[in-house]
């Protein structure tokens, strides 16, 4: 199948420039820098690419408020904290596409008029992060950023951040204190970072999945780019079909919006390992609701699978199988989420350190019903309080697990 | 002597940087002090009111008191001997008492 990001004949392994080159690279810089930044954002818009790291908010239109909002000057982040447990999208793009990468964020840093634009890349990833410093090395030589790129009057410089890698450090404002050189903890929103963002100054902070797919859309245009997915979700998303080794050939898998699920596990993912059953998936791990083994079919696209009862996220499908605990899933969550809480929250701290506790009992079968009715009582409370969305998380897996799986919970009470 | 009250003190980072540590310790020597052989202070992970820490519940009886400074003590032990609660310590919001006191109710700590 033909792919956005990976399309047929892209070579395997780490991409060069010359390679890049031979198929069109930076071509789409060459002709955005001809026209006005406008355009490129007109033209990013009009075919629909949405964030590719878990909100899926419209490109466009934060690329326009970035631009729009009146203070200067304005930064671009490339956020590639990429720390939900699982998720190896970013690091395959950074380590294999760099330059992909690198026009996609100097075509972003044009649209909305950034000087400087800052690539933050998980720390542990070092193999990505020489890729793309190696990489900005070419680019430069070639002309593609610094001063004066390929002769226009835009002028971007690049700096590479290494991101901490805990959860949190990846939030798109939690990144903007770690590049301030502070703690990765998120901001109260609003404001939002496309008006008060990096330094206090507008700043667009994009996946870098998100700004991969930037280059060809500007090439091809936007009804290429519409010819992928669904009519309201248009293009593909990499899915990592890789957390657990329950499948046969776990990995990262490129395909349009709206595909069945069961084409990624049955067919890429070559089905289960040794015949095993599916008694779940959950499609954006670790924080969306399990769906039941029949919604296998559900198409891989935000809408289907908000309608279904769960979320796309980023994209990383989790799958349990028959005959596993559906509790001794939800103690690795709840102990993950609770872990992982910045501490800034009291409400986030109290939820996540309880919910842990609570699940940790009934694991260990000293549980009872009246802590079984304390899991929706802390999550109501607790709803909309937080700086960031941490705080919800760790509610649609228990939620959806009490509703699908009762049995699992009541069989380990001491009384069952 | 069986235990009939419990100090849940919380030591989580808030609470502990404001001197919950040191706080818990020295209500354990002032109910010892005083020979209340029937309550004991437990540390507990987090009440989800850190900004008015540090805090300390007194369970089963469910009193809270909240900002509770190394001064307070006295006052707590007292009541913990039979004088009345002590009102100044009293400024949770009911909601949030309601939801910890039905999570202690289900026997987690």
């Amino acid at each position: 199948m033909e792919g956005i990001l990976f399309p047929k004949g892209v070579v395997e392994g780490r991409e060069g420039l010359k390679e890049y080159q031979a198929r069109g690279g930076y071509e789409a810089l060459a002709k955005a820098l001809k026209g006005s930044p406008e355009e490129v954002i007109q033209v990013v818009s009009d075919a629909g690419l949405r964030g590719h790291g878990g909100a899926g908010f419209p490109t466009g239109k934060k690329w326009q408020f970035t631009r729009e909002a009146p203070e200067q000057p304005r930064y671009l982040v490339m956020n590639g904290g990429e720390d939900e447990p699982g998720s190896r999208k970013d690091r395959v793009l950074l380590e294999n596409l760099p330059h992909l990468v690198i026009e996609g964020a100097v075509l972003g840093a044009f649209a909305i008029g950034a000087g400087k634009a800052y690539l933050y890349i998980n720390a542990k990833y070092e193999t990505a992060i020489k890729s793309i410093n190696d990489a900005l090395s070419e680019a430069k030589a070639a002309g593609y950023w610094g001063e004066k790129i390929l002769g226009s009057n835009y002028d971007l410089d690049f700096e590479i951040i290494a991101a901490p890698h805990n959860y949190v450090a990846g939030e798109d404002t939690a990144v903007l204190e770690v590049i301030e050189g502070r703690k990765p903890q998120p901001r109260q929103k609003p404001p939002f970072p496309v008006t008060v963002g990096l330094f206090g100054k507008p700043t667009s902070v994009n996946n870098v999945e998100t700004l991969a797919n930037v280059p060809r859309i500007m090439l091809k245009g936007a009804d290429w780019y519409r010819g992928f997915g669904t009519k309201d979700c248009p293009g593909t998303m990499l899915f990592s079909l890789n957390e657990t080794e329950d499948v046969n050939t776990p990995g990262i898998y490129e395909l349009p919006f709206g595909t069945p699920m069961r084409h990624l596990i049955e067919n890429c993912g070559g089905g289960m390992k040794d015949g095993k059953k599916i008694k779940a998936i959950m499609p954006a791990s670790p924080s969306s609701a399990y769906l039941p083994a029949d919604k296998i079919d559900t198409p891989l696209d935000p809408n289907a699978m908000r309608d279904a009862g769960s979320m796309l996220g980023c994209g990383v499908v989790h799958i349990v199988r028959e005959g596993d605990s559906i509790v001794d899933e939800l103690v690795r969550i709840t102990e993950f989420f609770a872990a992982e809480s910045c501490a800034q929250c009291p409400a986030c701290q109290m939820e996540t350190k309880s919910l842990a506790m609570l699940m940790k009992r009934v694991q260990q079968k000293q549980g009872n019903q009246a802590m079984l009715d304390q899991f929706g009582k802390l999550l109501a409370f607790n709803k909309g309080k937080g700086f960031c969305n941490l705080i919800a998380m760790p509610g649609p897996p228990i939620e959806s697990a009490l509703k699908l799986f009762p049995a699992d919970f009541q069989a380990l009470l001491p009384n069952a | 002597m069986p235990v009939s009250q419990s100090c849940l003190v919380c030591q989580n980072i808030d609470c502990k940087s404001r001197g919950s540590e040191q706080l818990a310790a020295e209500l354990q020597q002032k109910i010892a002090a005083k020979g209340l052989t029937d309550v004991d202070v437990k540390p507990y992970m987090c009440f989800g009111a850190c900004q008015e820490g540090p805090n300390v519940v007194i369970y089963p009886e469910k009193n809270w008191y909240a900002h509770v400074k190394s001064e307070d003590l006295d006052d707590i032990v007292a009541h913990l001997a039979g004088a009345p609660h002590v009102q100044r310590l009293d400024t949770i919001d009911s909601s949030l008492k309601e939801l910890i006191y039905q999570l202690l109710d289900t026997g987690v700590f």
